[in-house]
């Protein structure tokens, strides 16, 4: 018999409700933007764009991120997940809190439905992160991906509490500070503390063991992960004692340049792969991360432009360039691979059976690709120009791409098992 | 490589193209050509020893990729246990990869 235990799947209770949520909250985010093409160049605090970025980062990044990271913890971690009835708690509670305060932000309706609302996403958060830590604490391996996990974790619950602060100070004012400063500091550690490490832990896995490729300089992921850190902590602490101004790119710099040191390793590892042919979906994740490094680079212009098509450029290449990207590329690596799991892991060896890649309809995600690609180039166009007609289309057009996907989606997570033995 | 010379030549033989139905699910290639099987022990007249290892340390098709190697083994031999001995030294690498892999991975 084996002498390691291997069957570190973990149950489809703690991973496929995710999946299949976000799916519903991303066609939902695709309507949102079309019923809103018009305030999408206008000024960030603004009823529907709320509505729109928490949809985008609750229900569309967050959901997605929970459910991927409770299926590769165990993985990173080399241990079972510590509680899978925790991890759909979280589910429960990050589904019911998101869907109240898009409601609320909607109709601007600051009232307890958004305070109750926002305590479920901030419990959800902090049951992620217990459950997080729990199974890191027991696990006897310590790797620069699972600090990466733990910290970005932290940040989900900062960014998650001062969050709901927010919320509670737009009904009973008790914040000393500009409510918009602490709205930008709100924002960014989720972007840079949150789903940026997030994700450059995970990617730092995953990536390599899809391209069968290995990279020597873990040094390069200590580096990013130091230098996403320092900035971040500089960012906020400089931020909530002074007004947001141009010193500020000194803190992006140094976040961008742990995102650079992340990319490196990427790249040595992309160097090294065994697997030169590089399909369709890990192409998205290259568009995603050309759409982070777009990001950084529009940093300067919104310090110093004071047009707010700029600021919703910037937000728009976080939210559907860079972590839509990556999402759209690595469901489909990701999630059959728990469901073939389930179907057909007894039978592998025994009878002919479909492979992970049979369960989605393949045929479908080239046009899932480029009609991601040009839409996304259009709704940016859109911004840039302030075309709200244009963007009305790519309303439509991001629509489709998210029926696309959800297909897809469901028709991995709905396969049936069509052989018997 | 299998010795002629080997007093199992022929076992190992059964059981290679037996294991060379397990298919690795992510890189859809039989794991004999992936190179992850590193040795079979058929000393024990009621057992045989699979010495094999991952592309990654606990991978998650890890126990599907097991089962296949107890479900082909036991339809090839009937009388003997499979026993897996799971390893990581020596590290899997590309190396590993036989030619025909190589050629189906398109390297």
């Amino acid at each position: 018999m084996a002498d390691i235990f291997v069957n570190k799947a973990p149950k489809e209770l703690a991973v496929i409700p995710f999946y299949g949520t976000a799916a519903v909250f991303f066609f939902l985010l695709c309507v949102l933007l079309f019923l809103s093409a018009t305030e999408l160049t206008g000024h960030y605090f603004h009823p529907s764009i709320l509505a729109i970025v928490h949809t985008a980062a609750l229900g569309w990044g967050t959901m997605v991120i929970f459910g991927a990271a409770y299926q590769l913890l165990p993985v990173i971690c080399e241990r079972e997940l510590f509680s899978t009835k925790l991890a759909f708690l979280s589910y429960l509670l990050l589904t019911i809190g998101t869907c109240g305060m898009i409601w609320s932000f909607w109709w601007f309706d600051m009232g307890w439905l958004m305070i109750t609302s926002g305590t479920f996403v901030v419990c959800s958060g902090y049951l992620y992160t217990f459950n997080l830590y729990q199974t890191t604490n027991d696990s006897n391996k310590s790797q620069v991906n699972q600090h990466f996990l733990l910290l970005s974790a932290f940040w989900l619950c900062f960014t998650t509490t001062v969050g709901l602060l927010l919320a509670i100070n737009l009904r009973y004012r008790f914040i000393p500070q500009n409510h918009l400063d602490i709205l930008k500091l709100h924002a960014h550690a989720g972007i840079a503390g949150w789903f940026l490490q997030l994700i450059c832990g995970v990617g730092a896995k995953l990536i390599p063991m899809f391209l069968l490729g290995k990279s020597q300089k873990t040094r390069l992921l200590y580096a990013a992960l130091i230098l996403q850190n320092v900035g971040l902590i500089l960012f906020l602490a400089d931020g909530y004692f002074n007004p947001i101004g141009l010193r500020m790119l000194l803190y992006a710099i140094l976040i961008a340049s742990g995102t650079a040191c992340w990319l490196l390793y990427i790249i040595d590892t992309y160097k090294h792969r065994a697997r030169k042919n590089v399909d369709l979906l890990m192409k998205h994740a290259g568009i995603s991360s050309l759409c982070l490094s777009l990001a950084f680079m529009f940093i300067p212009i919104i310090l110093l432009y004071p047009q707010t098509k700029w600021a919703s450029l910037y937000g728009t290449l976080i939210f559907l360039g860079w972590i839509t990207g990556i999402i759209l590329g690595k469901t489909f690596k990701t999630l059959p691979f728990i469901i073939w799991n389930k179907r057909y892991k007894n039978l592998n060896g025994k009878i002919k059976i479909p492979m992970p890649k049979d369960l989605y309809h393949g045929g479908l995600i080239p046009y899932q690709y480029y009609l991601y690609l040009s839409t996304l180039l259009l709704t940016c166009a859109g911004i840039v120009l302030e075309q709200a007609n244009l963007l009305q289309i790519t309303g439509i057009l991001w629509i489709i791409v998210s029926l696309v996907y959800g297909y897809n989606v469901f028709r991995v997570i709905f396969h049936k098992s069509q052989v018997t033995l | 490589m299998i010795s002629l010379t080997n007093p199992y030549a022929q076992e190992q033989l059964r059981a290679n193209l037996a294991l060379m139905e397990v298919i690795d699910p992510e890189l859809n290639i039989n794991i004999v050509d992936m190179g992850l099987v590193y040795g079979l022990d058929f000393n024990d007249p009621k057992a045989i020893t699979v010495r094999m290892t991952l592309s990654t340390p606990h991978c998650p098709m890890g126990d599907a990729i097991e089962q296949g190697v107890i479900n082909v083994l036991q339809r090839a031999f009937p009388e003997r246990q499979t026993k897996i001995e799971l390893v990581w030294e020596p590290e899997w690498s590309i190396d590993n990869i036989s030619d025909a892999g190589k050629e189906q991975l398109g390297l």
